[in-house]
């Protein structure tokens, strides 16, 4: 199997991620259409729902996505409009990896003691 | 993969046959930079200041009786709407090599789309939730 290099695990990333990221915004959309049935309508059933743990882990798989995308695509604009991004590509990507982590850790310390029912 | 698509602002210039293609991968890069200021700062009103887990009826209604979330959430939907659909677009375009197939999937596509962005923007502008501001109040968790 050819595993390619930077630039190709940067593309598969960013297409998974959008396409995730766009079933979901949909779903979003959706549910949260919901509040125009009213507050005795089936919105905080619908939502009661979502507040189980398996999709609160789902919803930290979703910002994950988001901050990765978000940062590759800044990398993808660098590379469009400078004359030294490409030449940089490999390097950004790994510095769009580190800045993922490093926003997305605090927001774990965050999200997961909420998650395990300890916040 | 019919054609590669091009990587930079003279690429596409040069390779896109058709305006209208340009014009959506320009529209790709100014919308996903505005994109990544309004979704941060949403997931951080929404999910770092609160718990997620409190959100409800009472929270959501209050949110939408405010102008500047609505202002706020109408640039969030129309941008993240034609920013997903359009991407969306680009994977029917690589991946459905059939064309009857790729014809298809893009008019679901497009119709789900449009379905969603109408019950978005009804959401947000066809209900006037401040009026109901004494009954958000009394409810439960109201914030």
């Amino acid at each position: 199997m050819y595993r390619g290099r930077e630039g190709q695990w940067a593309f598969l990333l960013h297409r998974i991620s959008g396409v995730a990221l766009a079933l979901y915004l949909l779903l979003h959309v959706i549910d949260i259409s919901l509040v125009m049935y009213g507050p005795d309508g089936p919105f905080n059933a619908f939502l009661g729902f979502y507040h189980q743990w398996p999709f609160r882990i789902g919803l930290v798989a979703v910002m994950a996505g988001v901050v990765y995308h978000a940062f590759n695509g800044l990398r993808i604009i660098i590379m469009d409009f400078t004359g030294w991004g490409v030449k940089y590509q490999a390097v950004m990507w790994y510095g769009v990896l580190a800045l993922t982590a490093i926003v997305g850790v605090p927001v774990l310390v965050k999200v997961i003691p909420e998650i395990i029912g300890r916040a | 993969m019919a054609v590669a698509r091009p990587k930079t602002l003279r690429q596409a210039k040069a390779s896109y046959a058709t305006n209208s293609e340009l014009a959506w991968w320009i529209f790709m890069r100014v919308s996903g930079l505005a994109l990544i200021f309004l979704i941060f700062g949403h997931i951080f009103m929404n999910n770092i200041q609160i718990n997620v887990s409190n959100v409800d009826y009472a929270y959501v209604a209050t949110r939408f009786s405010k102008g500047w979330v609505k202002v706020y959430d109408s640039f969030l939907l129309g941008f993240a709407m034609l920013h997903g659909a359009n991407g969306l677009r680009y994977n029917v375009e690589d991946y459905f090599k059939n064309p009857q197939r790729r014809f298809w999937a893009k008019l679901i596509l497009f119709s789900v789309v449009a379905i969603v962005f109408v019950l978005g923007v009804m959401t947000l502008w066809a209900f006037s939730f401040e009026e109901m501001g004494d009954a958000i109040d009394a409810l439960p968790h109201g914030n």
